[in-house]
Formats: C-alpha cells, structure tokens, sequence
C-alpha cells in the first residue's frame, strides 16, 4: 500500500519559487494499476518521482508498507528501490557503456542475486529480446531499448513499478508494444502499477485514472 | 563485491580510450621518477662507495709539503698509542709533462703522477688489462704503469719509454680502473711509479702541485685516533681523515643527487596529476546520468564511489607500470647514448627498489588527484533523471570536501618529502610549485581576458576563435597552465644554458692563452722565451711567482680545529702562487683601500681579491702574514680587488707591492695568446719540456673543451628532462582536446546550419589553438626570462644577456606545436554531418 498524505513540493526557478504539488493526498493499494495524466507541468512525473524517493518533498508525506520514506537517508531510499521498486522512464536511461544484458543484469548484482544471470537472460526472453543481449544501447532502437528497461525494472521482482511516459519517445505501434508488455507483467506479476501517461487512450486501459492540475488532483476515479 | 568488481570491469572495458591519457600522464611520470633514480643508484653501485676501498685505505693523513719531522714524530706517537694500526704506506702525487723517448713522436701530455711503495694499495685491489693483479716489481728501475687512455694519447704501447721530467721510464703495464677510482676531475691520465723515484726523476724539485700522502690500515675504528691527530696537529694545514667520515659524505652526496634528481621526476609526475586531475573532472561529468542511473536502482553512494575509485586505482597501477617499462626503455636509450662516458661496469636495469616506489607513487598520484573529482559523485541525485539540473547546485559549505583537500594536500607535500628526503626541502619544492602554478594561472586568467579586448576584429574566425576560448566547460586555462609550465621550464634551461656557455666561451676572452708555462726557474725563463719566440713569433708574458701560505691574519692563527675553518682548509690552508708588480693588470679593478704608490710605503703591503678578503673577513688596514719558505713576512691590506675572470690572463689571489718578494725562492710563469694550431702546440710543448723537462706547460685549449663538454652534457640532461615536462604538458593538451570534443562537434553543427563552410570551421579551429600556443609560450617566456635572471644574477653570479631571438623563436614553436596537435586532435569534427549530431542533443 502506498500513502500519500499532505505532499507538497516547491522549487526555486531563478528568483522565484515554482510550487509543483500542492498538498496532494492519495492511497494507492497493492496491485492496483493506476493512471496518472494532466497536462505538461502538472506534477505528474514529480510526484511519481517522490514516490520512487527519487527527489523529498518541501513538506508532507509518503508511506510504503508502513515505512515512511520521505525521512529516509540516500542509502536508505537506494535500498527501498532496489528491493521494492522498479522505474521505467521515458528517456530509457540505459547505462550507455554496458551491453542489454548487463544492464539487466545491474540490480540484481547490486542486491546481490544469487540467480542474477540465469534471471537475466530469462527477462530479456520474456521482452523478446534473447539474441540481442550483447549489443549496446546505442546499436538498439528506442523500442528495444525501452523493452531492455522494463526487463530491467522487472529485475528484482518489484513489488511495485512506476514508469513515466514509457512510450513518450517511441513511435505508436512500438508504443503499444510496450504497454502491452508491461501489463502482462504487471498482471503476472501481481505488481502495483503507477504510469504518468498524456495519453488518454492507455490511461483509459487503467483501473484508475487519477488527473493532476497544476500540481492539485483533480480527479480520481477510484471513488477516493 | 561481485557488483563493485563487475562494473569496474564494465567501466574500464568501456573508458579505456576516453582515459587513455590519464595512464599515459602518469607513466611519463614515472617513467622518469624511475630512471633517474634507477640511473643514480646504478651509477652509484659502478663508482662505489665503498669508502675505505675510494681512499685506499682506513685513514689518511694528508699534506701540499714536506712533512717535517715534529709532525712525523706527533703523527707516529699518536698511531702507535692507538695500537689499532697494522698496514703503512706513503703516496706522492703531482702533475708533471711526459712524453715518449722517441724523438720522431713528438707528442707531450700532462700526466697526474702518483708515487706508490709497498704494500700498495693497503685495502682494495688493483688489476692490471693483462688481467694480473698489480705487483710492486713492475715499478722497480724505473717502471711505471699508465692508464690506457695515455697509451692513444701518446701513440705508446707496453714496452716503451715515456721521459717524464728528468726521468726516464718503461711502461710495464696499462690499467683501467685504479685504486680509489677516479674521484675528482684530472687535466691528466694517472701515471704510476715508484715513489722513490720522485726525487730520482727531479720531479717534485720544482713542481709546485705535489700532494704527499700517508695511509694506514686500521684493525678497529680509527675515528678516535682522528680526533688525537686533528688535536696534535691543529695549526698545521696538514689534513686528516678517515673512511668513515668519506663514507658517510659520499653516501650523503649520492643520495641528495638521486633526490634532487627524483624531484624532477616528481615534478612530472605532478603535471601529470593534473592532467589526471582534468580527465577525471571530465569524466566525472559525463558520467553524471550513469551515476544517476545505478543510485535509481539501488546502489549506494559509497558503493558507485567504490567502483571508481577501483577503477582509477587500476588504470594508475598499469599506468605505473607501462611507466616502469618507458624507464627501462629509457635507461637503453641512456647506455646507447652515453655509456662512454659512464662507468664500464654500470648496469642499465630498473632497480627493484626504484620500480616498486614509482608504482606505488603512481598510484597514489593517481589517487590524490581524482580525489576531489571524484567526490562530486556523492553530490548527484537520481532527481537527475527526471528533471536536468546541469551544474546547478546550492552552494552551500561542504566540509567533506575540504577535509578530503586538505589532507590530499598533506599527502603531496609528503609524497614530496619523501622524494626529497629533507621536509624543507620538500616543502620548497611544494611550496614553489604552487606557486609557480597560481602565478602562471593568473596570467593565463589576464591574458585571456586582454584576448577578448580582440573580438571585434573584422574576421568571423578569428572572433570565433577567440569566443571559443571562453566557452563554458572551456579548458582554457588548464591548458595554459599545463603547456605554459612546460614551456616556462624548457625556456628557462635553455636560457640559463646560453648564459653558461657563454660565461665558458672561452674564445671571447682575448685574453685566454692558448698555452700556460708553470715552474720555470729563474735560470730558464730567458732561454723559454727565446724558444717560445722561436716557435710563434710572439713574445710571451712572464710573471714571477712566489708559493707562499697564509700563516696568521691579524697576528691570530687559523684555527682548522674549528669544523666551519675545516671545512675552507682547501681554500685557505693550500699554498698559493703570489706575486708582485707596481700596477693593476687591466682586467682588475680596486673595489675597497687604494692601490699603491711608487714610492716605498713604511709597512710592505698586499692586494687581495674580492672573494679571499669575504672568506679571511679582511678589510684595508688589516695584517697578513705569510710563510714564504719558511721565513715569516707581515704585510698590511692595502686594497680589496675585483677581477674580470672573463678577461685576464693571469688570476692571482694575493698581489704583492714591488720590494718585499724579489729576494724569494720563486719561479716564473709564462703565457702565449697567439692561437696556433694543435699540431704547432705540440711542437712548441715538445720543445720546451725536451729542454725544460721541470716546466709544466697546460694546454687550455683543451682544459676549455673539456670543460664545456661537461657543461654541454650537464644542460644536456637538464634540457632533456625539461623535455619531459613539456611532453606532459602535450599530453594534457591532447587530452584536454578529447574533453571538449563533444562541444565542438555541436558547435560545428549549429555552425554548419547556418552556412559556415569547412574552411572557416578549419580556420577557426586553428587559430584558437594557434592563440592558446601564443599565450602559453608568451607566459612560459616571460616567467622563463626573469627566473633565468634571478638565478644568474643571484645564484650563479654570471652575466646574462636576453636572447630576443630565442625567445621569439620558442614563442614560435610553441604556438606551432599546439596549434598543429589541437588542430589534429579536433580536425575530424569539421567532416561529421550535422543533422545527427543535432538530434541526439
């Protein structure tokens, strides 16, 4: 379960201060695949980065499984992450100097799997993509690339995945691939799903649809 | 572990050729930290300091005359006392003209002679070229054995007769290496013969070089029957010494020569870790969204801290050694090159010692340098990711990293202590260096800025060039720095050099003789002259000389027992050659007192030069007296005299007023100008020492050759280092070019799409590498200009004379070397097609 009570998130933009969420409150349960839209600068990837204790707000916060993460240390959020979640982004952010392999293969080493390898190759056939393991991120399309990413973000078995505009950078029938691809896992997986999309059509497949205005929602289709 | 092991791997396979030059920066570090000590210690284990084997014995008791009996009397009571001594034998040594019995080879050499008795050498051995140790019958009637090089020198071989003043001798052997080695410069090949043959031979009757000598060999410590002698025989300008004492000056002085040496090295090395310094910088940076990355996945700061860490750790370590490997390649280069001139039986190896230190300073540099760099990585957030921050941060107090500079700035100064061996002269070293660095980087900041004064010049490339250098993430000033320090090093060499073969251009002294007769008795200076005459046309300058030493100033001995007057016997207790004349000689000039008068004056008085008055702390109107043999003569100071040594003749330290000397026992020297060929030189010196077999005559013309060899191959040595700092400076160059590449490629293609063709990118691109050379070979001659003067002026007391032509043609060169590498290194970005490179921003 993850809850987010009063968030608040402010930075400073040159000489001002730019509020990005404004006391945002939500509970999002285990295995729920959730929606996140609204229009550009609305807070949606922000807040799904606070989530991920990417970035700690100015005030309020989040709790996942009972342990509030927004007073945990670096090291601390780094374990969560590791152990708990799985992000994919839009940019890919592959790790350009090592091989599709190696970048799966990347959490697990760094949670120490014993079955890191065999896992590894297990996930990049389930992405389709078992004879392209040794090639680097430049020398794959955006597709396979961002295939790479889920499998990555799959590595240690996350309970929970947070993919913003997975499908932002990749032309329409790539786009579908990959949404599909990653509901499949989802639901195989049991895993909760919270994806920032602007569009209206994948964010429709959602259970819940929960829509961000300048840094307030809106809306939210759970009945919350 | 696995993870911080595994992406090591990763991270290297995948960087190595970004980082090619962080090894490469410190390999030529130390490479050269290694070889030069590697060179010192061989050198040192080929000469040995196996002191009582230098000194040919376990003490020595040394004297320029007759020992007189009180002092044989004082010197045998304290040896017996001692007990401790079970070996005895007296040397003679002294220089003398020899030359073979055959009249049809004319040939004459100045030889140093050195008179040997049984049992001979007391400690350490003596092999002959035949391979036969040395056997004290093969100097019996008149033998004698010589160094080989004499052997070519004379056109000789064993079995002939060399006539070596009044004697004549038959060479009974050659040798190579002599006992005690040779320590010290000779103006000649050693000679070996009996010492009673000396006096036999009329050699020492009128030579005024005789150094006479007794050695024992002790069973047990002598350093107290050091002290026993020292004690009975304070006052006498007799010297005494022991093994020990050799031992440990000559351990002392080899091993200031290595460090001395090792600070060069490490001055590389350090240029190096700046260069290691900026790729690590660089590479920190575009290593930022990785870092992000791995902290989204869960790795902990420490551990990704982890992973460079090791990755630095093992590109220094095989840079370190690939450096070895260069210092070996070097030490063939050295033995290719020079092992003439080096000892025969010197090895050419990386010594274990030496190899293991510079990896271990490899590393460390390595490590202290990306120190800093490397701590940026704590300060990215995974936040990165979502939204670019680029160099934006709070600035805030970060006590970690000054923490962590200070103590990388702890372990410098102790790495540079090590190397030197001293603490100050570590932190001298240091300290000069950073100072050094700041006051070059200031320039570069001024002079970058006074470039801009240039921008509105009517040429788009040339403006472009000159924006290009302050762009941001610009290296600019590093590059300034890097290459304007290796300039300002090679540029001050190489000016100190052209002083200092200057100061020994001997050919500008007009009056610099070409031959120089010593020890000519007063019965044979009428008949010299003649033959002199004779043989050139010119008559030659003839100077009467006294051999007189100092005996007392101001009516008080000098005290040798004291260590400071000890230490300046060899300058004050000697005897010297005075003489007498009514008039300064041209090249002189009085600085304190007045020179005197025709007429007689009460007291007789004396001119002392400059240098002797500072070292006796003597003023005009002080007493001197000398022991002119044997007979006591006081004089008054009458003036202090500054001579030209650039232009004179003759030098003496002591000038006496005419009418208190003609009386003395004295000989005469002469000197010719007129510059003739060697093989008249010859003739000439045939003919006096045939007739004047007393007469030492030197040949200047080729002490001079000698003398500039030593200093040519001295700059030799010290430019070809400073060629290493420059190569560093290169490197960072090149380096510094691979880190921008990125920025210009964009550039280029922004460029390209808005109509720039490719000759204009080419010309931009070289002029802003051809104004980077200029400023840095303008800092590095300016700074080199005034520090060659400081040191001149200052340390070494030469004239300096600014070289504009040198100095233009190294600014030249300068800009030529970084505008060629910079525009080789960045040439390719000019052909990439721009619409890409557009799309992946």
């Amino acid at each position: 379960m993850i809850s987010i009570s009063n968030l608040t998130k402010t930075v400073r933009s040159g000489t001002e201060d730019l509020t990005i969420l404004s006391d945002v409150s939500l509970e999002i349960p285990d295995g729920q695949f959730v929606a996140l839209t609204g229009a550009s600068g609305s807070g949606k990837s922000t807040l799904l980065g606070l989530l991920a204790g990417l970035d700690s707000p100015s005030s309020g916060s989040i709790t996942i499984d009972g342990d509030e993460i927004t007073t945990m240390s670096e090291d601390g959020l780094a374990t969560l992450r590791s152990s708990k979640i799985g992000f994919i982004f839009q940019s890919f952010h592959l790790i350009p100097s090592l091989t599709a392999y190696e970048n799966v293969l990347i959490p697990m080493e760094i949670a120490g799997a014993r079955d890191a390898h065999e896992r590894a190759k297990e996930l990049l056939d389930e992405v389709g993509l078992a004879n392209r393991g040794h090639h680097y991120p430049t020398e794959l399309s955006g597709g396979e690339q961002q295939r790479v990413a889920i499998a990555r973000a799959f590595a240690n078995r996350p309970k929970i995945l947070l993919a913003d505009e997975p499908t932002g950078n990749l032309d329409s029938k790539n786009g579908r691939h990959i949404f599909e691809l990653m509901t499949a896992l989802h639901q195989g997986n049991n895993v909760t799903l919270v994806l920032v999309t602007h569009d209206q059509e994948l964010a429709a497949k959602a259970e819940r649809q929960i829509i961000l205005k300048d840094g307030k929602v809106i809306a939210d289709n759970s009945g919350q | 572990m696995n993870f911080i092991l595994n992406l090591t791997a990763r991270e290297i396979r995948s960087s190595w050729r970004r980082l090619v030059f962080f090894f490469l920066c410190i390999a030529l570090g130390v490479g050269s930290v290694v070889a030069l000590r590697s060179l010192i210690q061989n050198l040192t284990a080929a000469v040995g300091t196996d002191a009582r084997a230098l000194l040919t014995a376990d003490l020595e008791i040394g004297s320029n005359s007759d020992f007189s009996p009180t002092d044989l009397q004082k010197i045998q009571a304290a040896v017996d006392a001692s007990g401790i001594a079970d070996g005895r034998n007296e040397a003679i040594t002294t220089s003398s003209m020899a030359r073979p019995t055959d009249p049809a080879n004319e040939r004459v050499r100045l030889v140093e002679l050195k008179g040997v008795e049984p049992p001979f050498p007391l400690v350490g051995e003596f092999i002959l070229d035949d391979g036969k140790p040395f056997d004290h019958r093969l100097l019996e009637n008149n033998g004698a054995l010589v160094a080989r090089i004499l052997l070519e020198e004379l056109g000789v071989k064993v079995g002939d007769k060399l006539k070596i003043a009044e004697g004549e001798f038959e060479i009974r052997g050659s040798f190579d290496n002599e006992p005690g080695g040779s320590s010290g410069f000779r103006l000649g090949a050693r000679v070996f013969v009996q010492k009673s043959a000396f006096d036999d031979a009329g050699i020492t009757r009128n030579s005024s070089r005789v150094r006479r000598r007794i050695l024992y060999r002790t069973t047990d410590n002598p350093t107290e029957l050091v002290r026993r002698l020292r004690e009975e025989l304070r006052g006498s300008t007799i010297t005494v010494q022991s093994y020990r004492e050799t031992q440990e000056r000559l351990g002392e002085q080899f091993t200031r020569t290595e460090n001395y040496l090792a600070l060069a090295g490490l001055l590389i090395l350090v240029l190096g870790g700046v260069g290691v310094w900026n790729v690590s910088r660089a590479f920190v940076e575009q290593k930022r969204k990785t870092v992000a990355v791995l902290k989204c996945l869960g790795a902990s700061g420490g551990r990704i801290l982890s992973v460079y860490v090791l990755q630095i750790l093992t590109l220094g370590l095989i840079g370190s050694l690939f450096g070895i490997l260069l210092a070996q390649l070097g030490m063939f280069g050295v033995r290719s090159g020079f092992s003439e001139q080096l000892p025969e039986n010197m090895s050419y190896a990386v010594t274990l010692s030496t190899g293991f230190q510079g990896a271990v300073l490899g590393v460390l540099v390595s490590l202290l340098f990306s120190g800093l760099p490397l701590m940026q990585i704590r300060n990215i957030k995974p936040r990165l990711l979502l939204r670019d921050e680029n160099n934006v941060s709070i600035r805030r107090l970060d006590l970690k990293k000054w923490l962590i500079g200070a103590l990388i700035l702890a372990s410098l100064l102790g790495l540079a202590v090590w190397q030197a061996g001293s603490l100050l002269v570590g932190a001298f070293f240091l300290g000069g260096l950073a100072v050094t660095s700041l006051v070059l980087y200031l320039a570069a900041v001024v002079l970058t800025k006074l470039v801009r004064a240039l921008r509105p010049s009517r040429s788009f490339s040339l403006r472009q060039a000159i924006n290009s250098l302050h762009r941001p993430g610009n290296q600019t000033r590093i590059i300034l720095l890097a290459v304007g320090l290796g300039a300002f090093v090679v540029f001050t060499v190489q000016s100190l050099q052209s002083n200092l073969i200057r100061e020994f251009d001997f050919s500008r002294n007009q009056r610099l003789p070409t031959l120089f007769f010593i020890d000519v008795q007063k019965s044979q200076i009428d008949g010299l002259v003649d033959t002199i005459k004779a043989r050139t046309g010119e008559e030659p300058e003839t100077t009467p000389t006294v051999r007189a030493r100092i005996a007392y100033v101001n009516g008080k001995p000098i005290d040798y027992s004291q260590t400071e007057t000890r230490q300046m016997q060899g300058q004050i207790g000697r005897e010297f050659a005075v003489t007498y004349r009514p008039g300064l000689d041209i090249n002189e000039k009085v600085v304190a007192g007045e020179w005197w008068r025709p007429e007689a004056a009460d007291v007789p008085e004396v001119s002392i030069q400059d240098r002797m008055a500072n070292t006796l702390k003597v003023v005009p109107g002080d007493s001197m007296t000398f022991d002119i043999s044997g007979r006591l003569v006081t004089v008054r100071v009458a003036n202090i005299r500054q001579i030209d040594l650039r232009n004179t003749r003759t030098a003496f330290v002591f000038v006496f007023k005419p009418g208190v000397l003609e009386d003395a026992p004295q000989s005469y020297a002469a000197t010719i100008l007129s510059r003739i060929g060697a093989t008249d030189r010859q003739r000439l010196q045939s003919d006096v020492v045939t007739a004047y077999p007393n007469v030492q005559v030197f040949d200047v013309a080729d002490i001079v050759a000698t003398v500039t060899e030593l200093v040519e191959n001295f700059v030799l040595a010290i430019t070809f280092v400073g060629g290493f700092v420059i190569l560093s400076g290169i490197l960072i160059l090149i380096g510094s070019v691979a880190l921008t590449k990125s920025h210009r490629i964009y550039e280029n293609a922004v460029l390209k799409t808005l109509g720039a063709e490719r000759h204009s990118l080419g010309a931009i691109l070289m002029l802003e590498y051809g104004l980077l050379g200029l400023l840095a070979g303008v800092i590095g001659s300016v700074f080199a200009v005034a520090l060659s003067f400081a040191v001149s002026y200052f340390l070494l007391d030469i004239e300096w004379e600014f070289d504009a032509v040198r100095t233009l043609a190294g600014i030249g060169i300068t800009t030529l070397i970084v505008m060629l590498v910079g525009t080789a290194a960045s040439f390719d970005v000019i052909f990439k097609k721009p619409l890409s490179i557009l799309r992946s921003q």
